[in-house]
């Protein structure tokens, strides 16, 4: 089996994180519900956690590191803390659902910018002009879809000479290249555990420039006599028993990629995406969209079919043992602004386990399907 | 030996007040807070030497972590507020 799936999740993960998970189920109890010794371990390693992912993501305090369900979880709680009815939201044509439905469940008044993909200087054009009428920005770091990078930089910076809010969303970004959060400024970044952090499905991280309303009430094992919801971060936004073998497993996936560093594992998904491209444009009229200089593009690579059904080719090449995604990976706007949203596209993503070998692999499977369809 | 402990307003807090006090050579020990002290319901504390509250509350003064409130024990066992810069 080649998987390559990870912009959905990384299957492959480091050895250290299954280890991680399993040793916190045996020994860790429920954080901040007690003063005895498992549920001391389990408040230790979730503090830890977070001095983890604070350090990683250049965030000033651990308590600005806020542990979520997954990326959406995040999304909602920074765009329904920044965005109520009739807010003007300045967005990438990139944007996952993730973001879109929160903006539209409380009435934004969204504005989306669109640009090719892999046309960054017009994406950054787009932004510039629209920033002057918006007050907030949510942009996604990579298209989940084209793999395309966004000038998140600049763009943050923008945001900032103009005293706007920036949201960004690093769902596909995060653990493959660099984030800053205080650099970048931002208000919220928000990310899942599950992809490029290598951590467990169920694992998100939310990092807070501000104190947002909490999604979810409930117990927090302080303040137990008041009715309402901590004033203070993290707490605030985690109510009820916390997922601690996750925590677990999300730190052990940090630390695997800060032995490893970020940019080894930016290099060899590019590398894999240039030789995939390489490998499958062209083939029965699909047509892979790619980056030619390779530095603006992520571990993702989508295929555009003008005859072929995008779902009946990912159906056919994991038949064949190749896992891949087809449709509009919940990112219509994606799709809209690439010219594609009627046929979606067959998407492939690389993880730092993927081979070149199973790359030239995958290219010989998707030929032969190709033309047999 | 006697101890004095640091309240918190939260594990967090306390979590990051007990790791600056440890960095700075003060032992510090995570525990759920005496009910009589959190007026607010459960809380948390960090349990320190009391001969080192007064260099304890400086170093956390310096990393702007102030504790909710600081307690000794009395004479007579019980807790006993004492000011916090």
């Amino acid at each position: 089996m080649i998987y390559l799936d990870t912009a959905a999740t990384s299957l492959q993960k480091p050895p250290e994180v299954s280890r991680a998970v399993i040793s916190a189920m045996a020994r860790c109890a429920s954080p901040g519900r007690g003063g005895h010794q498992p549920a001391t371990a389990a408040a230790d390693l979730v503090f830890r956690c977070r001095e983890v992912l604070a350090e990683f993501f250049h965030v000033p305090s651990p308590e600005q590191v806020v542990l979520t369900m997954n990326a959406t979880h995040g999304l909602n709680i920074a765009i329904r803390h920044l965005v109520g009815p009739g807010t003007r939201v300045a967005v990438s044509g990139y944007e996952h659902n993730a973001v879109m439905r929160p903006l539209h469940d409380v009435g934004a008044r969204v504005e989306i910018l669109r640009a090719p993909p892999f046309d960054t200087a017009g994406m950054l054009t787009a932004f510039a002009s629209a920033l002057d009428r918006a007050d907030v920005c949510v942009c996604t770091h990579v298209s989940n879809v084209f793999g395309n990078i966004l000038p998140v930089g600049e763009i943050a910076a923008l945001c900032r000479e103009r005293g706007i809010p920036f949201i960004l969303d690093a769902s596909q970004s995060a653990g493959v290249l660099p984030v800053d959060f205080s650099s970048l400024g931002a208000a919220y970044i928000a990310m899942p555990g599950h992809k490029g952090l290598l951590g467990p499905q169920g694992t998100g991280v939310l990092l807070c420039g501000g104190v947002p309303d909490w999604l979810m009430s409930g117990g927090t094992g302080m303040d137990s006599r008041s009715a309402s919801m901590p004033d203070y971060l993290p707490e605030r936004l985690e109510p009820g028993t916390q997922n601690v073998p996750g925590a677990a497993g999300l730190m052990a996936g940090v630390n695997f990629l800060r032995r490893k560093g970020l940019g080894k594992v930016a290099a060899h998904e590019r590398s894999l995406i240039r030789l995939l491209a390489r490998q499958v444009d062209g083939w029965a009229g699909g047509r892979a969209l790619f980056s030619c200089n390779g530095q603006e593009q992520a571990g993702v690579l989508s295929v555009l079919h003008p005859r072929l059904d995008c779902e009946e080719v990912a159906a056919a090449l994991g038949r064949n043992g190749v896992c891949v995604r087809g449709g509009l990976h919940c990112a219509p706007q994606a799709h809209i602004t690439a010219g594609d949203v009627e046929r979606g596209s067959v998407r492939f993503s690389v993880g730092p386990w993927t081979t070149a070998a199973e790359i030239r692999q995958t290219g010989e499977i998707y030929r032969k399907v190709v033309t047999k369809l | 030996m006697t101890s004095a402990l640091l309240l918190c307003r939260s594990l967090t807090y306390a979590q990051r007040t007990s790791r600056v006090l440890e960095q700075s050579g003060i032992s510090a020990y995570l525990q759920r807070a005496p009910q009589g002290i959190t007026r607010r319901g459960c809380g948390y504390c960090v349990r320190i030497r009391e001969a080192n509250l007064t260099t304890a509350l400086e170093v956390l003064r310096k990393q702007n972590l102030r504790p909710d409130g600081a307690y000794v024990w009395g004479e007579d066992g019980s807790l006993r507020g004492v000011p916090v810069p």
